[in-house]
């Protein structure tokens, strides 16, 4: 009993002598946490859970935050997309290796370069456990990991069926919204995420995250218990709906965010108000250490690294000369901040219709015309109509 | 006469708003019987909407008008249904001066017993209204309106031609000519009796010895010819390029798409090895042109009746038909009514025809949408449904020679030894 007691006091004050290590060792280093983001990469793990062709509009949905995530900057490498994938090359498909997210099929999502990493009967309750947690059998490939790190912010949707504290998995097996919670508790105390922001659209979505309780977590759902998510069109050529109502109206709002975007979370919990949406998105964010109104959308969304331009040398050998140097540096810094031209024309990132032109016929053609048709009408009825003219 | 008219114009108008504005326009409009690929209205749509994103609209397998029909749309194509129902009236107001010149051409140079052969003026007062009616009122051509074929156009324009040859002005009707051979190719076929009428009205007889016969023919090809080249190179500079010759031309001759319709290729050449294709293409094709020249031979003293005729031919056997082009020769109909009376087969041709345009959906939806038939079904249908209107043709035909040899022998035939005698067609 005593050597038992022993060996908890000993374990508590290992715990209190590391933890001064693990969170940092001064006040100033909690603050600057506290107020700047400090990622360093970006991860994104979009499932859906569902197969069968009329549950095209969920291979649509995940389709359509991938191509906006790859858009933005996180690289096939960060992303882990799990996907019944049997949609493009579906019999009932009448567009073949397309799935469309707009009516009238104008925005194919399915293009020449998604690679799926978890597909077809892969897609399991215990798959996305696992990728979660990291506890892959070691013959995983690493596009099939997730090796986030406690530096990585990472963006989870979800899209599928689901129901009051459940999502169903391609139509055979439950993820209870406890054994989530568990998962991203097991994620943060074994440090695998930074800041994590969790998007689910599926009916009833708000009941999934009720159970989170690890730190840094965001949370936004389509609709609240009690509630379901609707879908917004069908297509009648393909003949099922293509799309979510909230996944259609965040993919709209993400169409207009580019890397240098300002925009912050604040927008993204105005998306799809209960008039467009008919069912009342959700959000928590109580879990999270920041202020929402902080967190650029491009902090999850996309993968832009902070990077400070400066032209002066800074000399990092010698340890004693370091503040003096840093906080000079510093000042000099502010005064003249410099910038990188933006490497990608935002112009083109950003959606843009293309102005629709007329046809109209040319001149010489109209002119060609109607002189023959008066020609011919003043060869029939007489030339003693010409004098009434002119 | 005013007034009948314009009741049936009214009626016709209101037929045709109603069916517009309601659901059944666009299940009209799919229709393979009333559309074809040639005129189908939303080809025309899509054509137009190439062209306003920058591409050709004769580039893909969509669009087969020619170019003067887009000039034509391309700012009237909100208001498209308005134009198709000008174009059925202008057609169906085209037959008040037809029938007088007919009339004045027959008065004279017949036996006196023939005289109930003969067609009172009053009578023949109300065959334009009838012309009319069985034009607007015509099933078929309510169906093409609404479906908003360009069929209705092509009627038009032929029914100009008609109109200026029975004018007797050579000009207009070899321009009117030129612009509906320019439309299908197959009015050129139409070119024979419009000759031959003109002729006739200029009293030239149709002897090759005598020049003024061919000076007349000379001129009046040169003319036809002149203007199709015309028109051809005004749809040159329109689109600047020259593939609308492939993809109206050579479309209509070399029959690419095997859509079923009611015409007698999509079956035969679905079928057809591509050894034999191009021989089997000449052959169906030739069967429409032959026989423009034993009809005129026949028929040199009748221009008239040999446009019919003609006309029949050509929506029997041409690549595309629709129902359309059968309303154009059927509204011709009651000008002979009074073949009546020789006519033999008119109630099994009117029942077959009736029965084919009513079996004509319930086979397709059989065929496509029930699976439990197949195309035989269909082609069946759509033989039938020809053989019928080759009946309904010939029988005319017969009916016509008959009155005139009537005309000429008299009405009750008598052998030389007085005895009462019967026509026998061998």
């Amino acid at each position: 009993m005593a050597k038992f007691l022993f060996v908890t006091i000993c374990t508590v004050a290992n715990l209190f002598a590391f933890l001064p290590v693990i969170h940092g060792n001064n006040f100033e280093t909690k603050a600057t946490q506290f107020f700047s983001s400090g990622h360093t990469n970006n991860w994104a793990v979009l499932v859906c859970t569902s197969r069968f062709w009329f549950n095209y509009r969920h291979v649509a949905n995940v389709l359509s935050v991938y191509r906006s995530v790859k858009r933005l900057g996180i690289p096939d490498s960060h992303i882990v997309l799990m996907l019944a994938d049997d949609m493009a090359c579906n019999h009932r498909n009448p567009k073949p290796a397309t799935v469309f997210s707009h009516k009238n099929m104008e925005l194919n999502v399915y293009g020449d370069d998604v690679e799926v990493d978890y597909r077809g009967y892969e897609v399991t309750v215990e798959n996305f456990l696992r990728v979660l947690t990291g506890r892959l059998p070691p013959s995983t490939p690493r596009s099939k990991r997730l090796l986030s790190d406690d530096r990585s912010n990472i963006l989870i949707y979800l899209t599928g069926h689901g129901g009051n504290g459940f999502l169903k998995f391609q139509d055979s097996e439950e993820i209870s919204n406890v054994e989530l919670a568990d998962a991203f508790e097991q994620m943060w105390q074994k440090r695998r995420y930074n800041e994590l922001l969790f998007i689910i659209d599926t009916c009833q979505g708000a009941s999934m995250y009720e159970r989170f309780y690890s730190p840094n977590i965001m949370a936004l759902a389509s609709s609240q218990v009690g509630e379901d998510s609707l879908s917004h069109q069908p297509d009648l050529a393909i003949g099922v709906h293509l799309m979510d109502r909230y996944t259609f109206y965040l993919l709209e709002f993400l169409e207009d965010i580019h890397p240098a975007s300002q925009a912050n979370m604040n927008d993204l919990f105005k998306v799809c108000p209960k008039s467009q949406c008919v069912s009342t998105p959700g959000h928590r964010t109580d879990l999270f250490l920041r202020d929402p109104g902080s967190v650029l959308i491009t902090d999850f969304f996309g993968s832009v690294r902070k990077v400070e331009i400066t032209r002066e040398a800074i000399n990092l050998t010698n340890p004693t000369e370091l503040p003096q140097d840093l906080t000079s540096l510093r000042n000099e810094l502010k005064s003249e901040a410099l910038f990188y031209v933006d490497q990608l024309p935002v112009a083109d990132i950003i959606h843009q219709k293309p102005k629709q032109k007329d046809w109209h016929p040319p001149d010489g053609f109209i002119l060609g015309l109607w002189s023959l048709i008066l020609l011919v009408f003043f060869k029939t009825y007489g030339i003693k109509h010409l004098k009434h003219i002119f | 006469m005013a007034a009948p008219l314009t009741l049936v114009l009214i009626l016709s108008v209101t037929i045709r708003a109603v069916l517009f504005r309601s659901s059944l326009a666009e299940l009209i409009s799919e229709r393979v019987e009333v559309v074809s690929p040639l005129n189908a209205w939303k080809r025309v749509v899509e054509g137009l909407a190439l062209l306003d994103l920058g591409v050709s609209p004769y580039s893909g397998d969509v669009f087969h008008e020619t170019p003067l029909v887009i000039y034509l749309f391309h700012f009237v194509v909100d208001y498209a249904e308005i134009v198709f129902m000008v174009s059925t009236f202008e057609f169906s107001g085209k037959y008040n001066l037809f029938i007088k010149q007919k009339y004045a051409l027959e008065a004279d140079r017949y036996p006196h017993d023939c005289l109930e052969l003969m067609r009172s003026p009053k009578e023949m007062h109300y065959i334009p209204l009838k012309v009319a009616m069985f034009y607007l009122l015509n099933p078929f051509t309510i169906l093409s309106c609404v479906a908003k074929s360009t069929c209705g156009l092509n009627n038009a324009v032929m029914a100009l031609f008609i109109l200026s040859t029975l004018k007797g002005s050579a000009l207009l009707s070899a321009i009117f000519l030129a612009l509906a051979t320019y439309q299908s190719i197959y009015p050129l076929t139409l070119f024979a009796p419009g000759l031959l009428f003109l002729l006739q009205r200029l009293y030239i007889p149709v002897n090759p010895c005598r020049s003024r016969f061919w000076f007349f023919t000379v001129q009046y090809s040169v003319m036809f010819i002149g203007s199709l080249l015309v028109i051809v190179c005004l749809s040159f500079f329109l689109l600047g390029s020259w593939d609308f010759i492939p993809s109206v031309y050579g479309f209509i001759l070399s029959v690419p798409d095997l859509t079923p319709n009611i015409g007698l290729f999509w079956y035969f050449f679905a079928e057809m090895f591509e050894h034999f294709r191009f021989f089997f293409i000449c052959v169906f094709q030739i069967n429409v042109f032959f026989y423009t020249i034993p009809l005129s031979v026949k028929l040199k003293e009748h221009p008239v009746f040999l446009i019919f005729m003609q006309i029949a031919i050509i929506s029997i056997f041409k690549s595309y038909p629709t129902v359309g082009d059968i309303a154009l020769y059927m509204a011709f109909l009651p000008v002979w009514s009074h073949l009546y009376r020789f006519l033999r087969n008119i109630f099994l041709v009117s029942c077959v025809l009736l029965a084919c345009t009513a079996l004509f959906p319930v086979l397709w939806h059989l065929w496509i949408y029930a699976g439990s038939a197949n195309s035989n079904f269909y082609y069946a249908i759509t033989l039938l449904f020809n053989v019928g209107q080759i009946l309904l043709v010939s029988d005319y035909f017969y009916a016509y020679l008959r009155r005139e040899h009537h005309l000429s022998q008299g009405l009750y035939l008598r052998r030389k030894d007085g005895s009462e005698a019967t026509l026998v067609l061998k």
